[in-house]
């Protein structure tokens, strides 16, 4: 009896003494849902967050607008400090509540700061417990602050905007885990979505407007070094196994028109090999694509023609994938097309010795292409 | 202190014996009619209610016709006792046994040869013959009173199935089950319960299914109730259950003779209270409460699926608002970052912490539901009215609670309902505040720690010898085809495995009909 009585009274004690230390109720906290970077003249970083405000229910005892759906209900505060900690303490001072980092979910990193280096800035946010690694990490042609103000028409916030973008898929899509991976990979090269302002439309405010992903930047060893362009940012999705959406246009030479066709699935594997000193790579398409509008005089159920169709698609891959790869390969020199890290999987034991100046091999490697394009279906209705 | 007591407790048990002791010798009736009347008289003295009816057997024997007012069929007293007993006699001699035999025109006569004996049944309403010059009396089987009829049970309504329920009276719902088993096999053993209202208890099982042992414990628990009255089956599960302390029922209790019926085919002992339309089934196990005697009476995937539905709003009526709590005040980072933000928006306001708002709710949700309960039919409607509008819709506007909080306290109330039985439902219900508590101070490790507890409480309870939580745990594979799925009845070929000796096969295994052969 003695003893059950000792385990319901350390039991209370549990309860009474301890508490609810880290109770964090809603209304102290502030919810961040973007993270922009920027660096200042003076070489400070400065920290942009962008809060939800919470509405409340004021608007409702006024009988109206309460929730307005699609508003913008986001509140700017920035802070500065040598570093990122420091900044944010600087923004602690600034904010009267507690701030909620586990739904920034899209953290923007201005150019400027990315030419001198990410790594160190991204460390914070890695260590961070609250922040997660499965957020969108963007590169911005201006000021990270300046996208973060914007109040895009539908969407409730510049960074859902962002991160709904990063989503569709059809450019890169890089989150602060797959960021990590690269930088620590063995080519030390990394992609990540570059963002630029849409210009408003005519008669709208300057700031309603959204911010889109138009190019790729190039980063090596977390320093951006260049950029490239969407046709060929598809071109590296290719080579990185990555494409999930693609439209292509082909115009043959025989018809008359040009004739669209929609990637369904599209599959791509690198085959290594190493002959005496030279580095081969041999790379490996297999495509399947659906036509989506047909311009021309044929009759794709011609089995000539569908023969013909298919060829020309894999052509017009294949010149994809060589302007991309003189791109990255001969103008770049940056192994942003995991070249490296298939020549370690499979050649382990040589890797060793090649990675030591794979800076100066990369361009070297030779490669050839072998496209298996196949056109499914072609569509009953455009018999001409 | 406790030794103190326990003498005390001694010396009133020691008085409580002599007492008994007293009562065990049964009083013999004198030969003389009217040293009988005399002890009768004095001991219905002031009752108002005892007629005793004198009048002279075909003037000759002297007769005492002794009932209570209004237990007694009063015009079969008249038309089969008294008429053919006054009549004047063609024999010249009357003996009891041909008195009986040719005169009276009754079913069911006893004979009684005590005082106690007379007690007992004037108590159940038999009139009582006496005669001078005789050491014997009759009681007559012509009791009678006004008792309600045979009526749909109103607190476990089926949508297919039986439509009859059991009653106040024991001897109705004895009927009830005799008419459903019509096997001689069906045995009821009656005990009499209670020191003044002396309640007629039974015991009803089927010999050959149920254990031995089993029907042994349950008579010696009932026999060893020494208390004033036993009101309702309620004393005696009370007074029967293994363990008192804990919240979860012991006993299934029911009101429909089918439910009864299919328990006691399983092996099970039915015990029927007099008095009282529910009726206990012991032993009991946890999933046996989830079951609804539905169940059998449609599809089996039918069945099936709303066992899964039980069991899931089983879990919100237990989990739902101290789940929301802990998320709310300890887990943001959860939340799918659209939702946290609209409920963000909607606690803005809110001046309370979580744990506040919710015990606020869950409080009021109550109240009204035992409001809604007591209140007498005609204020019910408006209750409801002003409970479910009013109250949520006003306190929202007041911000005093947010909305996600209102449909989480209502989604909570309707999945208490969902639970077939009420004595299970209601101590999820009662647990959800502990676990409140818990998701409030502890978050999400509380509510783990809370379920713990409760799962070790459970498995450590046992129903007359069996585990609750078989056969769960400990694992039974047989008896698993009828706990978290209702396996169809042709697969349903053994009974489950209560204590000691089973009856095992309860039907011919193939009870599927035939698919036909080709064409």
């Amino acid at each position: 009896m003695r003893c059950t009585k000792v385990i319901y009274f350390i039991g209370i004690i549990f309860f009474l003494l301890t508490g609810c230390w880290d109770r964090k109720e809603t209304n102290d906290l502030w919810v961040v849902t973007g993270v922009g970077l920027d660096q200042t003249k003076g070489g400070e970083v400065e920290v942009t967050v962008e809060i939800h405000s919470p509405s409340g229910n004021e608007g409702d005892g006024a009988g109206g607008e309460g929730n307005q759906a699609g508003g913008n209900k986001t509140i700017l505060q920035t802070g500065k400090g040598v570093s990122i900690p420091k900044a944010i303490e600087d923004l602690d001072t600034k904010l009267p509540r507690e701030i909620l980092w586990s739904h920034t979910e899209a953290i923007v990193i201005n150019k400027e700061l990315a030419e001198t280096g990410i790594r160190e800035e991204l460390d914070f946010f890695i260590r961070h417990p609250e922040p997660r690694l499965r957020s969108y990490v963007f590169i911005s042609e201006g000021n990270a602050k300046d996208i973060m103000a914007l109040l895009p028409p539908l969407e409730r916030s510049s960074s859902e905007v962002l991160i709904e973008l990063a989503k569709s898929e059809i450019l890169m899509k890089v989150t602060l885990f797959d960021l990590m991976e690269m930088l620590k990979g063995e080519s030390g090269a990394s992609i990540l979505p570059m963002i630029d302002i849409l210009p408003p439309e005519e008669g709208k405010q300057p700031l309603e407007t959204i911010a889109y992903i138009n190019r790729s930047a190039i980063l090596e060893h977390g320093r951006m070094i260049g950029t490239i362009t969407d046709r060929l940012t598809r071109g590296v999705l290719w080579f990185r196994n990555e494409i999930k959406e693609s439209t292509v246009t082909v115009k043959p030479e025989e018809a008359d028109g040009l004739i669209s066709m929609k990637l369904i699935k599209g599959r791509t594997e690198l085959i290594p090999k190493i002959d005496g000193n030279q580095l081969k790579m041999t790379v490996k398409v297999e495509t399947i694509d659906d036509v989506i509008q047909n311009k021309t005089n044929w009759d794709l159920k011609n089995m000539e023609k569908h023969k013909m169709l298919e060829k020309e698609l894999a052509q017009k891959i294949e010149m994809r994938l060589t302007d991309t790869l003189e791109m990255v390969q001969k103008e770049m020199e940056v192994d942003i097309i995991d070249f490296g890290e298939t020549f370690r999987q499979k050649h382990p034991d040589k890797w060793k010795s090649i990675k030591r100046d794979w800076k100066e091999r990369f361009p070297s490697v030779e490669v050839t292409f072998e496209i298996k394009a196949s056109v499914l279906r072609t569509g009953q209705g455009s018999i001409p | 202190m406790s030794r103190v007591f326990n003498r005390r407790k001694l010396k009133f048990n020691q008085k409580n014996k002599e007492q008994q002791d007293d009562k065990l010798v049964p009083k013999p009736l004198y030969p003389n009619l009217d040293q009988n009347l005399e002890v009768l008289h004095f001991l219905y003295k002031d009752c108002s209610d005892m007629v005793f009816r004198s009048f002279v057997i075909a003037d000759q024997t002297k007769a005492q016709l002794i009932y209570i007012k209004g237990m007694s069929n009063i015009e079969e007293m008249d038309s089969n006792v008294l008429t053919p007993l006054i009549q004047k006699a063609d024999q010249q001699s009357i003996n009891p046994k041909t008195l009986i035999e040719q005169r009276l025109s009754v079913a069911e006569v006893t004979r009684i040869e005590s005082f106690d004996a007379c007690i007992d049944q004037l108590s159940i309403g038999n009139p009582i013959l006496l005669l001078e010059g005789n050491q014997q009396g009759f009681a007559l089987g012509l009791a009678k009173w006004e008792k309600r009829g045979v009526e749909e049970p109103s607190g476990e309504l089926v949508v297919r199935g039986p439509r009859e329920g059991f009653t106040e009276s024991a001897g109705v719902n004895t009927s009830l089950l005799r008419r459903k088993i019509r096997s001689p096999q069906l045995k009821m053993k009656t005990l009499k319960v209670g020191r003044y209202t002396q309640t007629t208890i039974m015991i009803t099982y089927i010999e050959g299914l149920s254990d031995k042992t089993l029907i042994e414990e349950i008579s010696q628990r009932i026999k060893r109730i020494d208390i004033d009255g036993i009101l309702e089956s309620g004393y005696i599960e009370e007074l029967i259950q293994d363990n008192s302390y804990s919240p979860f029922p012991q006993v299934l209790v029911t009101e429909r003779p089918d439910t009864a019926v299919s328990n006691l085919l399983e092996g099970r002992v039915v015990i029927i209270v007099d008095g009282t339309p529910f009726v206990l089934v012991a032993p009991t196990t946890f999933y046996s409460l989830f079951q609804s005697g539905e169940d059998y009476y449609h599809h089996f995937m039918i069945s099936t699926a709303t066992r899964w539905l039980r069991f899931l709003f089983l879990f919100i009526s237990l989990l739902l608002p101290s789940f929301y709590i802990a998320i709310i005040t300890y887990h943001q980072e959860m939340v799918p970052t659209t939702l946290l933000l609209t409920m963000v928006d909607s606690r803005e306001a809110v001046p309370f912490p979580a744990l506040v708002e919710a015990l606020l709710m869950e409080i009021t949700f109550e109240g009204l539901r035992e409001a809604g309960l007591r209140l007498p039919k005609q204020v019910g409607a408006a209750v409801s009215i002003v409970g479910a509008l009013v109250i949520g819709q006003a306190a929202v506007d007041a911000g005093l609670v947010s909305d996600p909080m209102v449909m989480v306290v209502a989604l909570t109330g309707i999945a208490s309902f969902t639970i077939p039985r009420y004595n299970i439902a209601i101590p999820f219900r009662m647990l959800r505040f502990p676990m409140m508590l818990l998701a409030g101070t502890f978050g999400l490790v509380g509510i783990m720690m809370g379920l713990l507890a409760i799962l070790t409480h459970m498995s450590t309870l046992r129903s007359f010898g069996v585990p609750y939580l078989s056969p769960m745990a400990p694992m039974k594979g047989k008896d698993m085809k009828d706990t978290l799925i209702r396996a169809p009845l042709w697969k349903l070929n053994t009974r489950p495995h209560l204590t000691g000796e089973y009856n095992e096969y309860r039907q011919d295994s193939d009870q599927k009909t035939f698919r036909r052969q080709g064409r």
